[in-house]
């Protein structure tokens, strides 16, 4: 056993450093196929094993066909052996398509068709025990060369975390060639963590030391195990190393979860801050509590399911009966990741325009019965929930996200969607867009002026009617903006914006109402604290109840953000 | 400063006061003293800070430096709206402040002077001196033949009364009156003075007001102090004041009349 | 009208309406002349009626939009359901003495806070005590930071929020989502017994007739007046030496009980409870009935919550899908066109008549108000 474990890095070694040059020259269908024919057999393993190290696709399939007793030799009319496998149904004859190994191409007959053969007439390849093993060292070992670079850090790591002995000469082999970074830290984890099973203490010790220089997460447990080991084994330096690298670990652990919390609350309070925009206008500038607003997001997130669905196969709906089809445009490609692109104004602008009708048949009767405002658009929120119902189905509707936003982006070990990227990124572009509406517009001076003085500035001939309309529109587009992004992250269906609305209260009145700068910190504030509380108390809601009760005693102690005091009239 | 003596006599002292809302100084550096039984009238152009000083004194707001006293040393920056007003610091409004819901009679009863607990009033029953009492109220106050009207149908002139009334009825030692001629006729105007003078000397009153005719009707005996960007600007009689040339300049010189 | 006339006017109706409740329906239904089915119904609509009382005591008296209440009605719900799921024993689908969704979530034990809860006493004290209890610290914090108006309403409803998400938990062992069911006996009586039923019944009766006659005691107090005054002006009411945080928090935990009660007498009649009962949006619905009703009165809520929940029993069966179409117009159109609800249509009409009438005179010049 230990002599074959030998010979078999050796030979590894050997293929690896020489038999790379031998892989330009034969393809790895070719050096099967030679194998299948080689006399004598044990010639076979050596010629297998020249395959260690290859990455070719063709590999795993063959050697899987050969220990299944599925490749056969084939003597043709002229006398020659060919290695062939077969494919296809069996006709009445049980006779199937014959394909060669060595080009992977069916074998034609001298009339241009296709050879069939029947396997039980044919002879199947041999394999031995010694064989087998050499072929699952080159099965094992395929991965690690595979052109594609997640699979083959991902082998790596698999191959570490076995923490096999065996597999150390292959991996080291690789390291001498792997020029990608991230795969060489793979391979110098890899190496490291079977090392630390290594019988002598000082390559045990000095893999400790690599292990603590790399301190990467998954090499905990391997040193937890390491760390039990040295100790049963009464090893101070080893244990006290082990400990060190554990620390380097854990350290690197922390930060990793620091920033990573800081990322996502910084992408919940995005998204927060996103959803709240619209309500920081509507409720904060213009006094409606507008219980809608959560369907204003829900708008939004369909009108971005419609757009795909357009731009893709086409949208089939019945409400209330009726059904019909809204055609599609059948592309593919960029054309059709670039949906959402149309999907931003669009959903903004189906938004504003429900908002407006809902202003001028609702709101605008109720200016100055906030209460009443509540209630009457919480009538029109249980209305629109009922109507996506109706028109949208009760369950959840699939928004796939464009390549560009579904990928990830990994620094060290933090994790990066880029979805949350795209929406922090936005949520800066939408707060600068508001903020320019508001100061640099003369929409943006008629709305300030009618909010700070709505008789004033209806007697300096501004038509304050129009701007309350106009104001609305804009929160609710906002809010509809606010769902196109929702659809990216979570799922988009009829009671998408209750599960929003209480948060978004929440942000603005924090906030301090009608002040946008607040909305902006305590969209950021509850974000974080979110977040963190949900990595502190390993519980997310848990975390969002400890963070309305935090809410509720933030106001205790600053309810003035609330509130502003106007002295010339009592009630004010 | 303050002698001893002036001080046993002094029931409102404001001293060194700033406010400053959003970095705009509403007042500065008020000093102003109330003593006991006095009608003391405050004139000011619109933004003087006026009613910024009532919210100051009724805890409504809090100064940010200074200090306000009531009586020997009863420190008021640090009570709430109803603790100064049960300490006996009326105030009324300057738009009629009444519950409007409620009858004329109602907005006596809750204003009369009593427990002000949760549950002395859930287990409170109307005495006969009570009802005696508003009665006596609704007649000086002439609206003994509205006294179940509801106060929200009353006319402006009315309110300001019923307000005067409900003032009365909490039997205050000082109080605070916010231009209480606004939205009245004349003769109305002149009575609510009257009304003022005959409550000197038992109680110490502060009037806020713009209408001249009626400053000069109330000061007669009375100072006057003028208000300027949250500032004294002076103090002294009626005709002192008038013939100031800093007065005539920021105030007067603006009408006669003041915004009414 | 004089007021003692009304006053007598009112004494007669609600003697009335309490004997019918509490005597001819019961009669009726152990004669089977009404169904047992239409009685439960009703015990329903008489609870949801002590919901909508507490509403309007808060919202249509105080001025509060608390969207609490659902709140406070399911957590008095579930201290009662605690109960009632100890005496289920050993009955349940595990035949363990211990509730089926805990032998569920793998405790063999029952948990520490789960054992008094054997007694009826404890339990019917935890109705009062725990709701009042949340109610007094949510309200002393709440209005000592003089939070108020839609604030108050945007707090309240994240109140409920929190509590719905903690008794979705299954680990709050509370029964999580499904919430407590399958109730056998209440006080050694079988609760899906008719007899049982009908007892229940006329306890919601009598209930609901001793909170209408003690609110509206309330109201003629002078803490009723304050209490109003405190809608209508609330600073005045600080300026008149009022402390107007104390007199709120003191109606925000009595509706709080009263709604607690409700949910406590709910519960065996419906036979669940569980955490959807608690979401904000239950609280609004119960606004709506008060909406409908007429606010500002005691009469508009009960009548509210009968009629828009007769009107839900029959549009859900009728037209399932389209009921919350109906709701939501339903509250849009009061809102907008009915503000004083149904209880002010007869007052409406008279004016119009009044109106009519006037116009008719038409050579008299128009009165002055």
């Amino acid at each position: 056993m230990n002599f074959f474990n030998r010979t078999v890095r050796l030979l590894a070694f050997a293929a690896l450093t020489l038999g790379f040059v031998a892989h330009a020259a034969d393809s790895a269908r070719a050096i099967i196929a030679k194998a299948a024919l080689a006399e004598p057999p044990a010639q076979r393993i050596e010629t297998i094993t020249s395959l260690l190290g290859s990455g070719d696709e063709s590999i795993a399939g063959l050697l899987a066909a050969w220990k299944e007793d599925a490749l056969f030799v084939y003597t043709a009319p002229d006398g020659s052996k060919i290695p062939v496998q077969l494919f296809g149904d069996k006709d009445d004859q049980d006779s199937q398509t014959a394909t060669r190994v060595d080009s992977g191409k069916p074998i034609l007959s001298s009339a241009g068709k296709s050879l069939r053969l029947v396997a039980s007439e044919l002879t199947a390849v041999e394999h031995t025990s010694a064989l087998r093993r050499a072929m699952k060292a080159v099965l094992d070992l395929l991965d690690l060369s595979t052109p594609d670079l997640k699979k083959r850090i991902s082998a790596i790591q698999t191959l570490g975390f076995a923490q096999d002995a065996e597999k150390l000469a292959a991996l080291q082999a690789r390291q001498k060639i792997e020029s990608v970074p991230s795969a060489q830290l793979a391979l110098r984890e890899a190496i490291a963590l079977i090392e630390l099973k290594d019988a002598s203490p000082e390559v045990k010790l000095a893999s400790l030391k690599e292990l603590a220089a790399l301190h990467t997460i998954g090499s905990a447990d391997a040193l937890k195990a390491a760390l039990a080991d040295a100790e049963a084994a009464n090893h101070p330096s080893l244990a006290a190393a082990a400990r060190l690298a554990l620390n380097a670990v854990d350290s690197h652990l922390t930060t990793v979860n620091f920033f990573g919390t800081l990322f996502r609350g910084l992408s919940l309070g995005s998204i927060l801050l996103v959803v709240a925009l619209g309500l920081a206008i509507t409720f904060g500038l213009m006094g409606v509590i507008n219980m809608a607003h959560g369907e204003m997001i829900a708008v939004g997130a369909y009108t971005t399911y419609v757009v795909q669905n357009i731009f893709g196969t086409g949208l089939a709906l019945s409400p209330f009966g009726f059904s019909f089809h809204i055609p599609g445009m059948n592309t593919g490609g960029w054309l059709y990741e670039s949906y959402f692109i149309f999907a931003l104004p669009l959903s903004f602008l189906s938004a504003a325009l429900v908002g407006i009708a809902m202003e001028r048949t609702v709101i605008q009767w109720l200016y100055r019965r906030p209460l009443e405002s509540l209630l009457a658009t919480w009538g029109v929120s249980l209305f629109l929930q009922q109507f996506f119902r109706r028109v949208f189905g009760s369950n959840n509707v699939q928004v796939s996200s464009p390549s560009y936003l579904s990928d990830n982006w990994t620094f060290h070990d933090i994790i990066f969607g880029w979805n949350r990227v795209f929406v922090i990124g936005f949520a800066g572009l939408i707060v600068l867009g508001v903020w320019l509406v508001l100061t640099r517009t003369s929409l943006g001076l008629l709305i300030r002026a009618v909010m700070q003085n709505r008789n004033m500035a209806a007697c300096m001939g501004v038509r304050t009617e129009r701007v309350n309309m106009l104001t609305f529109g804009l929160g609710s587009g906002l809010a509809g903006l606010a769902g196109a992004f929702l659809s990216q992250i979570g799922n988009v269906g009829p009671s998408l914006g209750q599960s929003y609305i209480v948060d978004c209260f929440m942000t603005v009145v924090v906030g301090g109402v009608g002040n946008l700068p607040g909305t902006v910190v305590s969209a950021f504030g509850i974000g974080l604290a979110d977040q963190s509380l949900q990595q502190i108390l390993l519980n997310p809601v848990l975390g969002k109840i400890t963070v309305l009760v935090a809410i509720i005693l933030f106001l205790q102690w600053r309810p003035a953000g609330i509130f502003v005091t106007k002295s010339r009239s009592l009630e004010g | 400063m303050t002698t001893d003596q002036e001080k046993t006599n002094l029931i409102l002292t404001v001293e060194g006061v700033t406010k400053t809302f959003d970095g705009f100084k509403a007042i500065t550096n008020l000093n102003f003293y109330l003593d006991r039984g006095e009608l003391r009238t405050v004139i000011g152009p619109n933004g003087a800070g006026k009613s910024t000083f009532f919210d100051l004194i009724t805890g409504r707001t809090k100064p940010d430096t200074g200090k306000i006293e009531f009586g020997w040393d009863t420190d008021l920056t640090a009570l709430n709206e109803y603790e100064i007003n049960r300490l006996g610091i009326g105030r009324k409004f300057q738009t009629p402040s009444v519950y409007s819901e409620h009858s004329v009679w109602e907005n006596l009863l809750l204003s009369l002077k009593g427990p002000r607990g949760v549950f002395s009033t859930l287990f409170h029953r109307t005495s006969t001196e009570q009802c005696d009492r508003i009665d006596e109220l609704l007649t000086l106050i002439r609206l003994d033949a509205k006294r179940d009207w509801l106060a929200g149908q009353l006319a402006h002139g009315e309110k300001q009364w019923l307000e005067i009334g409900m003032l009365l009825a909490q039997d205050p030692q000082v109080l605070l009156v916010d231009e209480p001629a606004a939205g009245m006729t004349d003769d109305e105007t002149h009575r609510t003075g009257e009304l003022l003078l005959s409550l000197a000397g038992k109680h110490s009153i502060v009037v806020v007001e713009h209408d001249m005719a009626f400053v000069k009707q109330i000061a007669r005996d009375g100072k006057v102090t003028v208000l300027h960007q949250g500032t004294v600007l002076c103090e002294g009689k009626f005709d002192d004041v008038q013939a100031d040339t800093r007065v005539r300049e920021v105030y007067l010189g603006r009408g006669q009349h003041g915004t009414r | 009208m004089s007021a003692p006339t009304t006053r007598r006017i009112e004494f007669i109706a609600v003697a009335v309406i309490a004997t019918l409740l509490i005597v001819v329906f019961p009669l009726l239904n152990s004669a089977g002349v009404i169904s047992n089915f239409t009685l439960n119904l009703w015990g329903k609509y008489l609870c949801y009626a002590l919901l909508a009382i507490s509403v309007d005591l808060l919202w249509g008296y105080t001025g509060l939009l608390s969207l609490g209440q659902a709140l406070f009605f399911s957590l008095g719900g579930y201290m009662l359901g605690m109960h009632l799921m100890r005496m289920i024993g050993d009955l349940g689908q595990y035949h363990k003495p211990i509730p089926d969704f805990l032998i569920f979530l793998g405790w063999t034990e029952l948990p520490t806070f789960w054992k008094p809860f054997s007694s009826f006493p404890f339990a019917a004290a935890m109705v009062i005590l725990l709701p009042g209890l949340v109610a007094l610290v949510f309200g002393f914090l709440a209005f000592r930071s003089r939070i108020k108006g839609v604030y108050f309403s945007i707090l309240t409803q994240a109140l409920t929020y929190g509590g719905s998400l903690m008794f979705f938990r299954n680990d709050m062992l509370m029964g999580g989502n499904n919430g407590f069911t399958d109730y056998k006996f209440l006080l050694g009586a079988d609760v899906r017994d008719a007899s049982t039923q009908r007892a229940l019944f006329i306890a919601t009766a009598v209930t609901l007739v001793l909170v209408y006659l003690g609110c509206s005691w309330l109201s003629r107090t002078k803490l009723g007046l304050i209490q109003r005054a405190i809608r209508d002006g609330e600073n005045r009411v600080l300026f008149s030496g009022y402390a107007a945080a104390g007199f709120k928090l003191f109606i925000f935990v009595l509706a709080a009980l009263i709604a607690s009660v409700g949910g406590a007498l709910y519960v065996p009649q419906v036979g669940i409870i569980n955490p959807s009962e608690m979401t904000p949006d239950k609280s609004l619905e119960a606004v709506v009935w008060v909406a409908v009703g007429g606010r500002g009165t005691l009469v508009g809520p009960v009548v509210g919550a009968i009629v828009v929940n007769a009107l839900k029993s029959w549009a859900t069966r009728a037209y399932p899908d389209l009921w919350l179409f109906f709701l939501g117009g339903m509250f849009v159109i009061v809102v907008l066109f009915l503000p004083g609800g149904i209880v002010s249509i007869p007052d409406r009409i008279k004016m119009w008549w009044a109106r009519r009438a006037d116009a008719n005179a038409a050579t008299s010049a128009p009165v002055a108000p």
